[in-house]
């Protein structure tokens, strides 16, 4: 007899989804959906506006991200000027990219994810939150605050906003930096090195502990996409898309945002509004990939910076070639905030960074341009078609969960394999199969990411849908 | 241990969303006391409280905490000290409680302010706008002089 679970709404995730589980007649996990039930609609209420203001607009798709859509879309922008950005704008903007990716990083691994590797996947839901984290290991919740707070202030100090910042747009940054901005956000690193330093000790000390989730969270084989700068160098802002197979040999490179929507494609599934991106040559489902940390650290070379190259030398010791276990994105994410912070220190001590030369402007010289850059998500793409007068006639967004999606659904299935047990619901299954999902930090949307005491229902139908069993938190 | 500086490091938090009517209350009140406070008084207006301002709290010798209530009677003002939380909150959505705050400020670095106050505005409406309802824009005034008898209190009472 088939029947149903549902996991509706699922917590700690930026914005709202629910898992559906379908039982085969043994009462096995055959299938698995993760739905994304909400809509936004950016895409179409976009048209008509002038493409110049299509940063701020578009950057209020998050509130977490908001720089890589920034990013994205004024470079979507310079396509259609068809401008060069001066260089300090480039350096500058990567500055900002890199602190909110520290800050976005340090919100889903100490904020969202830390009180389940702290506390354990079958702690009370109650104190499964930061302050629990706090409670807890206060040193680690100190770093994790810190590093939120480093970042954001980063961007504060470039920007004048933590978020949603207009100093982003078409043509470069509206303002150049300061000495004595340059100068403050040179003074917080060492901090942020020392509690960066100290989680990454913590994680690796606590990962042997979860030897079943690192074995069963989505760690099938896949494809990666992510952004590598010159001679295959880790890069976020500035650089080319790269696909390799889950060998990790190259299936694409040299990949640019004006080829995106020749090479990918995107699906529809019935079940959820989030689309499912493919490479076009294999088709959907064979195409699909995976995109975010994992998939960038998979990709790159090398770091390009010292301590995060001898982080990625480590992070390449966990799987012999690509590493497929989603739950490494957890240690992947640590290593890309090493990163960010020992780029920031280098692009800071730039001898150009405070050249006045910020900007490029120009008016509509193409009607078509798109732009990518890396959210801390994953990769990210703004395309936009634009008539004489500049204003905007149709728009599309690839974002990172809709990258991630396939491999979400794929790992729920394999996750809810080995946890569910047909009729027994267990908290315990609920929580790994929230937590699987996690270790993607996808992006529904900005919505609330209330947790612990969020209503949390799994119900179990039968073939007529009649409820046989029920749990709620 | 926090070091000792010539003027007393006083802060004033407004929360609230200037979009969505009175919710705007504590940011705009803020923004007019702005001009009028002491060098030593720093102002950080944020649409939530988020665990971030912990270490801003510590590093203050008093801090205001500005915020409106639905609960309370509209245009209502009131100030009264507040201190930290007993407990932390069992769930954590975007925004933190001064009660908390303090806790946190407390259980990280050790250290909380000697004066901690919530200046609390009751709200009308949060709707869709930028305008405040006739009862919260009657009670600015006096939201204001309470706010600034706050701060001459803080700076010029303080021992040295």
């Amino acid at each position: 007899m088939s029947q149903t679970i549902t996991i509706d709404p699922v917590t700690r995730l930026e914005g709202h989804g629910k898992i559906t589980l379908h039982l085969n007649d043994a009462g096995s996990v055959e299938n698995a959906e993760f739905t994304v039930t909400q809509v936004r609609g950016f895409e179409k209420f976009s048209e008509g506006r002038p493409f110049y203001e299509m940063p701020s607009l578009m950057a209020r798709v998050c509130g977490i991200c908001p720089v890589s859509h920034l990013l994205a879309s004024a470079k979507a922008g310079e396509a259609i000027m068809a401008v060069r950005i001066p260089y300090t704008a480039t350096q500058l903007r990567s500055i900002s990219n890199l602190a909110q990716m520290v800050q976005s990083h340090a919100l889903s691994f100490f904020y969202l994810s830390s009180p389940d590797l702290l506390l354990g996947m079958d702690s009370d839901p109650v104190t499964r939150n930061i302050f629990g984290v706090v409670g807890a290991n206060p040193e680690i919740g100190k770093a994790g605050i810190g590093l939120r707070r480093f970042g954001q202030t980063v961007i504060e100090i470039l920007g004048t906003k933590r978020i949603h910042t207009g100093w982003i747009v078409g043509g470069g940054v509206t303002d150049p930096l300061t000495l004595d901005k340059r100068e403050k956000m040179l003074a917080m690193l060492p901090e942020a090195y020392a509690n960066i330093k100290l989680a990454l000790k913590w994680y690796k000390s606590i990962l042997p502990s979860f030897k079943r989730e690192v074995a069963t969270f989505a760690s099938e084989p896949s494809a990666f996409l992510g952004m590598v700068g010159k001679d295959g160098k880790f890069e976020l802002s500035d650089g080319t898309l790269s696909l390799i197979d889950p060998k990790g040999a190259p299936i694409a490179t040299g990949i640019t945002a004006a080829d995106f929507d020749d090479v990918f494609g995107e699906a529809v599934e019935p079940y959820s509004f989030t689309k499912f991106a493919y490479f076009k040559a294999l088709g959907y489902p064979d195409g699909s990939y995976r995109v975010g940390p994992l998939a960038r650290l998979n990709i790159a070379k090398t770091m390009g910076t010292p301590l995060a190259d001898a982080e990625l030398d480590e992070f390449r010791q966990l799987e012999s070639g690509p590493v497929q276990g989603s739950f490494h994105f957890h240690q992947a994410r640590l290593v890309e905030i090493l990163y960010g912070i020992e780029k920031i220190e280098e692009l800071l001590g730039d001898a150009e960074i405070l050249s006045p030369h910020v900007r490029a402007t120009a008016g509509v010289n193409c009607l078509e341009g798109a732009g990518i850059s890396e959210a801390p998500r994953g990769t990210l793409m703004h395309h936009y078609k634009v008539d004489d007068n500049g204003l905007m006639t149709w728009s599309n967004m690839v974002i990172a969960t809709g990258q991630n999606n396939h491999a979400m659904n794929r790992g729920i299935l394999q996750v809810a394999k080995e946890f569910v047990r047909g009729n027994e619901l267990e908290q315990g299954m609920l929580n790994r199969v929230e937590a699987v999902i996690r270790t993607f930090d996808p992006c529904l949307s900005c919505s609330t990411h209330a947790y612990g005491k969020m209503p949390l229902a799994i119900e179990l139908r039968g073939p007529g849908n009649e409820l046989l069993s029920k749990i709620r938190r | 241990m926090r070091e000792k500086t010539p003027e007393p490091r006083c802060l004033i938090l407004a929360c609230g969303n200037p979009l969505r009517g009175d919710d705007g209350a504590a940011w705009r009140l803020a923004e007019l006391a702005q001009p009028q406070l002491p060098s030593s008084v720093r102002v950080i207006l944020q649409q939530q409280w988020t665990p971030e301002l912990a270490e801003d709290i510590a590093r203050a010798d008093a801090a205001l905490f500005v915020d409106c209530s639905l609960a309370a009677q509209p245009g209502s003002v009131t100030l009264e000290s507040v201190t930290a939380a007993t407990a932390f909150p069992s769930f954590l959505s975007h925004h933190v409680d001064a009660a908390s705050l303090l806790r946190l400020s407390e259980s990280l670095y050790g250290l909380v302010p000697a004066t901690a106050n919530l200046l609390l505005i009751g709200a009308f409406s949060l709707e869709h706008t930028e305008e405040l309802s006739p009862a919260v824009k009657a009670a600015m005034p006096k939201a204001l002089e309470l706010l600034l008898g706050w701060a001459r209190n803080q700076t010029e009472d303080r021992p040295i």
